[in-house]
């Protein structure tokens, strides 16, 4: 009985707070319909579906495969426990360390098979050696944070027992945050940009915007590739809006750049990262109910056995959460959109940067149904220039 | 093949002060002779494709300029104390025993050369230069590195001031002279033999005196390809975690030397938990360079892994040799330097012979094992564990016999 009132209460305070994160800012559009062949091109479009198209069947197939390969783990993988001297959570680290091992192996040929499509359209610059043994390195970065999660999952599993999930969930916020903050402060490669008139209509964004204070870095990137491409990161003093140089190699008009200026900035002000993290923390609560819910049987999350299955328990959570995932993060995208037409009003310039998307990029334009709930976290190129033609109507009307 | 280090750790100082230039002869013969070993180790080789064994006079040749350049290697990183004759015939203090020449693989004999190539490497972590034997002579004057060259240079001003070369020094040159001699003869087809580098096996009863840190070594020999293949990832979060450890573990030592300074003994509780500290870098290092199998628990606790490092509780301390640890430990991080050079090549190597055949070589693993014994040794001295200076000698354990020479030779020293 207790712990029917304790789910259903729970239950209601997640509800409440999906809803109160969901508010935006957006008016209520109703976006016209937008002729992608007329915007962007026929050719484009063809050309950028072809492109796509080979990159879901590599995404569909490598989704297949992981899951597979997380399930024969599942079943097997505890074997590798004695491989270790670590005592239990040490052995569980070494499990899920391993396990990610081996789905980087099992999905090498077809990260190797998309940069292949990558590069001979022109849209990765990265060469095979050097990208596998980088991604090999990255992988420590990985185990890191595989590491930690176990860590404070395992340690909570054993104190806690079967109610671990509950300030496992805050526990990750927590961290997700404390991440956030300090990723500005370990990124390296940074620089100020050169280019005052650029400074100088972020600085008076920033001001219209009421994030005055957030500074402005360049990332060199195009050795690697010619995508474009900016973010915002950090939270509070540690706020950052970062350009890749691909955005100012002459691409992009100066008014272009304007709009993607003002779309960061759009981020910080709305407090997305803050937000992102609050239903990070949402998304986490049930995933972590799942976690402990499956690996009950091997004697809960405390038990390094049950690190393979947590494995492929996360894995198959996140496919079945990743439409919601895209749901949210377009939302935010949206809003962030929206404050970069009102700060610039320059619709114009908007269309014309996210045409300029569909070709640098190869952006599928209007991509299919399937894909765009699974892979999409931003709205389409179409939806957007929508907005941008629903902006300009909207303010033309007396 | 077998190394038999006669020699009694007495040097003249002026030959030492002097030992490069008076090496110089040898250097300029040790070229000429390595050119014609080198023209001549083509005609065995072929001699043993066509024939399957090298000629008897070819091989005596050979087998005197393996032991020549044995001797001059010696004499130069100061393993030995007399001048060595130019023909490798005579007897000398660090000198090896070759047997006749004997029936060879003739696939093995085709790719000799190829073949050796992981044994070269090792050695040019032993023995520098001088390694890829010596052959090159003069050559190897201009070139540095190398363990045999790193105790040569220390134990040149040891021998200037002491007028003796100490032991684990010398230990440490032979056993490099000793492997370079086996690289050469593999590669000169001298033997078939290929060259093992387990501390000890080349030595006659090689052993460490006792010492309040020493080296257990409990591992197998299988390595799990998966392990293998994702040892540096997989030590990410070690080193990581060693890293934030750090911090605490300076602080403690700081207040650890102020606290042995005033009372002659380092506190229980920051003993423990610095030995702690210096376990636990041993167990990762452990796991990182390929020399232990498991992966490593995350607090080093004494006993919970195969390739341990047991310290033993705090002891009495001179204050003055606390007070200028720091200065006393300089030569040792030079020795360690070396090591770590060493360590790295046992981990590429181990590595790639780790995953092609799912076992570590035993003597690439005992090599780096002595490495890491060495690691731990100093780094205890430094953190006050130990008044105990670490021992150069590559060896991982201490014999009875061993230790009752050692003590009659410290006897006679005093």
């Amino acid at each position: 009985m207790m712990r029917s009132i304790a789910y259903v209460g729970v239950a209601a305070v997640w509800a409440v707070c999906a809803w109160v994160l969901a508010g935006s800012v957006v008016p209520d559009l109703s976006l016209p319909g937008v002729d992608v062949d007329a915007v962007f091109g026929r050719e484009l479009v063809d050309r950028a579906e072809g492109y796509e198209r080979f990159l879901y069947v590599v995404w569909f197939l490598a989704q297949v495969v992981l899951i597979a390969t997380l399930a024969v783990y599942a079943r097997y993988g505890a074997r590798f426990a004695k491989e270790s001297a670590a005592g239990p959570i040490g052995t569980g680290m070494l499990l899920g360390m391993l396990g990610l091992a081996i789905v980087w192996l099992t999905l090498l040929p077809f990260s190797i098979a998309a940069l292949w499509w990558e590069r001979r359209h022109d849209v990765s610059e990265v060469g095979y050696l050097e990208w596998i043994f980088g991604d090999w390195l990255a992988l420590g970065g990985t185990f890191i944070a595989v590491c930690l999660a176990l860590l404070v999952v395992m340690a909570l599993a054993r104190w806690l027992g079967s109610w671990w999930w509950i300030p496992g969930a805050v526990v990750f916020s927590a961290i997700a945050l404390a991440l956030v903050f300090v990723g500005p402060y370990l990124t390296t490669g940074l620089e100020r940009t050169a280019d005052q008139e650029l400074q100088q209509t972020y600085d008076r964004y920033g001001r219209a915007q009421g994030v005055d204070d957030i500074p402005l870095r360049v990332e060199e990137v195009s050795g690697d590739t010619s995508q474009a491409n900016a973010y915002a990161f950090g939270v509070g003093p540690s706020a950052r809006i970062v350009l890749w140089d691909t955005l100012l190699d002459g691409r992009f008009s100066d008014e272009e750049v304007n709009v993607v200026l003002a779309h960061e900035l759009g981020h910080h002000s709305s407090d997305h990262l803050l937000e992102a993290i609050a239903w990070f923390g949402l998304f986490a609560l049930p995933g972590s109910l799942a976690l402990m819910a499956a690996t009950r049987r091997r004697g809960g999350m405390g038990e390094p056995a049950a690190v393979p299955i947590a494995l492929l328990v996360t894995a198959v959570v996140q496919l079945a959460l990743a439409p919601a995932q895209n749901v949210v993060s377009r939302h935010m995208e949206r809003e962030a959109d929206w404050k970069a037409l009102e700060t610039t009003r320059d619709p114009g310039a908007a269309r014309g940067l996210f045409e300029e998307f569909s070709s640098t990029s190869l952006g599928d334009p209007s991509p299919p149904r399937w894909a765009y709930l699974f892979l999409q976290s931003h709205p389409t190129l179409a939806q957007r220039v929508a907005m941008a033609d629903a902006w300009e109507t909207r303010t033309a009307r007396p | 093949m077998r190394l038999v280090v006669t020699d009694d750790l007495a040097r003249h100082r002026l030959t030492v002060f002097f030992r490069l230039l008076l090496a110089l002869p040898h250097l300029v013969w040790l070229t000429l002779f390595g050119l014609a070993a080198s023209t001549l180790a083509f005609v065995v080789w072929l001699a043993v494709l066509f024939e399957g064994t090298p000629p008897r006079t070819l091989h005596g040749f050979l087998v005197s300029y393996v032991r020549y350049s044995t001797h001059v290697t010696a004499y130069l990183c100061l393993a030995a104390g007399p001048y060595p004759g130019f023909t490798g015939s005579s007897d000398y203090p660090v000198d090896v025993e070759i047997g006749p020449p004997i029936r060879q693989g003739r696939l093995g004999a085709a790719f000799r050369l190829v073949l050796a190539i992981p044994a070269f490497l090792l050695s040019s972590t032993l023995a520098g230069s001088v390694a890829l034997g010596a052959g090159f002579g003069v050559a190897s004057l201009f070139l540095v590195g190398g363990l045999a060259i790193t105790v040569g240079f220390l134990g040149w001003f040891a021998a200037l001031v002491l007028g003796r070369m100490p032991r684990g020094m010398r230990d440490a040159g032979a056993y490099a002279c000793g492997y370079a001699a086996q690289v050469t003869s593999y590669a000169f087809l001298v033997t078939d033999q290929y060259p093992d580098s387990t501390p000890g096996r080349l030595l006659r009863a090689p052993a460490l005196p006792s010492h309040p840190v020493t080296i257990r070594v409990d591992d197998g020999l299988r390595r799990p390809r998966l392990l293998v293949a994702f040892r540096l990832p997989l030590a990410i979060p070690h080193f990581f975690w060693l890293a934030l450890w750090l911090v605490p573990a300076t602080l403690a030592a700081l207040v650890g030397w102020l606290v042995t300074l005033v009372r002659g003994r380092m506190p229980s509780p920051l003993h423990r938990f610095l030995a702690a500290y210096v376990r636990y870098a041993a167990h990762v290092t452990a796991f990182a360079y390929m020399v232990g199998r498991p992966f490593p628990g995350f607090v080093g606790r004494e006993g919970s892994y195969p390739i341990d490092t047991p310290i033993e509780p705090p002891g009495r301390q001179h204050r003055l040799g606390v007070l200028v640890r720091i200065v006393l430990a300089l030569p040792s991080l030079v020795v360690y330097q070396a090591y770590a050079i060493v360590l790295y090549a046992v981990a590429v190597l181990g590595w790639f012979a780790s995953l092609a055949t799912g076992r570590m070589p035993s003597g690439v693993r005992d090599l780096g094992a002595a490495a890491i014994r060495y690691q731990s040794q100093l780094g205890a001295y430094l953190l006050l564990l130990t008044p105990r200076y670490p021992d150069s000698s590559p060896v991982l354990a201490g014999s009875p016999e061993r230790e009752a020479e050692h003590a009659a030779e410290a006897a006679l020293a005093a």
